[in-house]
């Protein structure tokens, strides 16, 4: 679904990808775990040219996302993605945020879209927020609420960055819950996450990045065995001690 | 002074109107008006250029801020007064100049306060919209310019009484506004400069207090609705 080919990006200087090669299969859930500054976020930033590459390919569905015949707009449509802080429009409502992407993407009218909308806020639990605005609704409804709005175009991958870390530690079950069950209605999703346990739980495959290096791909089973790759080993053993 | 107020009230407020041309305090309004609503959307393109992609355009706007910016506004009059009628070959009114004049004036002073508005926003609000496919028109007009210019309503109504205060500079063209109104009472009455120009100093503060007062009050309104302690029923 998503290859990755020889991927490499810097920042002025500073190389913060190199080489990454690696595939993510249509339907799975794909973690990407390390230390800060490893480069996870900005790898799954290159996935819809949120950050341009240098250097190598990245395919979606065998297209080149940087071929010349490709509509970034387009591309991104199809794309949904999730930031660690919600992003969310402040001066809409709820149901106008999730609303938008069905007015002006799709051009449909407010009559089509709205239950459209509904239907998606009741999925993630929040149609009794329609109304509310961004700033009346907790952390954990704000990430549901990104979340419903990154679904509402049925994108085929969906691509969270960190979408727990700036929730209080009572808010992250909640979200958890919600990628639990997409990740079980077989959406291709990446995730960026800390969370060891939704890891090992929902990942299909876990890669560990460490200074722009993809150095290590597995199975949960594999990535939390002994035979794992020592700088996971030490990534695994630093969050145990940190909790 | 109330003897002054019960002579020129109506001279005051529409100038010599039906008689003559509208004048005084209507026009000064309508002057402050027009300027403003002519000058906003100048002002928003001249913030998008200001804000954009580095290129021919962005120079254009930035060059034209930086010029308007080191001319006094009286120059500005004066050489839309004097040097437009000889370049076009015709005569202007003297009211049209002077709008004209506060249009361009303003627009580099207001696209700068709406711009600190759009470079004012968080960075992911632009990102969401780019990740959601949203092209430029719509996240700027949809997305950006409505926060940037919820978020700069103090600093824009601070404009208006700007403008309000520039008007005055009219009389210096016999535009026919407030202060040229009072200049002309001041000529027929002669000895009571202190009383004349205290009513006219009188009638531009309860304005622009008004304003001002306004001004606070949509701050308020503004900061209640951001922490949430308003609850708004967004129409779906």
């Amino acid at each position: 679904m998503i290859e990755f080919q020889n991927v490499s990006k810097w920042f002025g200087a500073l190389q913060v990808l190199r080489d990454v090669n690696a595939t993510v299969a249509k339907g799975t859930t794909t973690v990407l775990c390390g230390p800060s500054g490893s480069g996870k976020s900005t790898l799954i930033r290159t996935v819809n040219r949120l950050e341009p590459i240098q250097k190598g390919k990245i395919t979606l569905a065998g297209h080149d996302i940087y071929a010349k015949d490709i509509d970034v707009n387009v591309l991104r449509s199809g794309i949904g993605f999730v930031f660690q802080q919600f992003n969310l429009f402040p001066h809409l409502s709820v149901v106008e945020n999730v609303m938008l992407p069905l007015l002006r993407i799709r051009k449909q009218s407010r009559a089509q879209a709205r239950p459209v909308a509904m239907q998606m806020l009741e999925r993630v639990g929040l149609a009794d927020k329609a109304h509310s605005l961004p700033a009346d609704i907790s952390g954990g409804q704000s990430q549901r609420v990104a979340i419903a709005r990154s679904l509402i175009l049925k994108p085929e991958v969906l691509v969270l960055d960190e979408p727990t870390s700036a929730l209080d530690p009572e808010m992250v079950g909640e979200v958890l819950k919600l990628l639990r069950e997409l990740s079980a209605d077989g959406i291709t999703m990446m995730c960026v996450t800390h969370e060891m346990g939704f890891a090992r739980e929902v990942a299909d495959r876990i890669w560990f990045l460490r200074n722009g290096t993809l150095t290590f791909d597995a199975e949960p089973a594999e990535f939390f065995s002994d035979e794992a790759h020592q700088d996971v080993r030490n990534f695994l053993s630093a969050v145990r001690k940190n909790r | 002074m109330l003897e002054i107020i019960q002579n020129y009230w109506l001279l005051l407020l529409i100038g010599e109107y039906p008689h003559g041309k509208l004048g005084g305090l209507a026009m000064t309004l309508i002057i402050s008006f027009v300027s403003l609503i002519v000058t906003f959307p100048c002002a928003v393109l001249i913030a998008l250029a200001r804000t954009g992609k580095p290129g021919i355009i962005q120079s254009i706007a930035n060059g034209f801020v930086h010029s308007v910016r080191a001319i006094p506004l009286l120059m500005l009059i004066f050489w839309a007064y004097f040097a437009v009628p000889m370049i076009i070959g015709f005569p202007i009114d003297a009211a049209f100049t002077l709008i004209v004049a506060i249009v361009i004036y303003q627009t580099a002073y207001l696209g700068e306060i709406i711009a600190a508005g759009i470079t004012g926003l968080p960075k992911g609000q632009r990102e969401a919209a780019a990740a959601l496919g949203l092209g430029y028109v719509p996240t700027m007009f949809r997305i950006i310019l409505p926060q940037a210019i919820f978020n700069v309503i103090p600093g824009i109504v601070n404009q208006l009484t700007t403008i309000i205060k520039e008007s005055s500079l009219g009389s210096i063209i016999a535009v026919s506004e407030l202060s040229y109104v009072m200049l002309q009472v001041n000529s027929n009455e002669v000895t009571k400069p202190l009383q004349i120009f205290g009513i006219l100093a009188a009638v531009y503060f309860v304005l622009c207090f008004a304003l001002s007062q306004a001004t606070n009050w949509l701050e308020r309104r503004i900061s209640s609705r951001r922490t949430g302690q308003v609850v708004v029923e967004a129409v779906a």
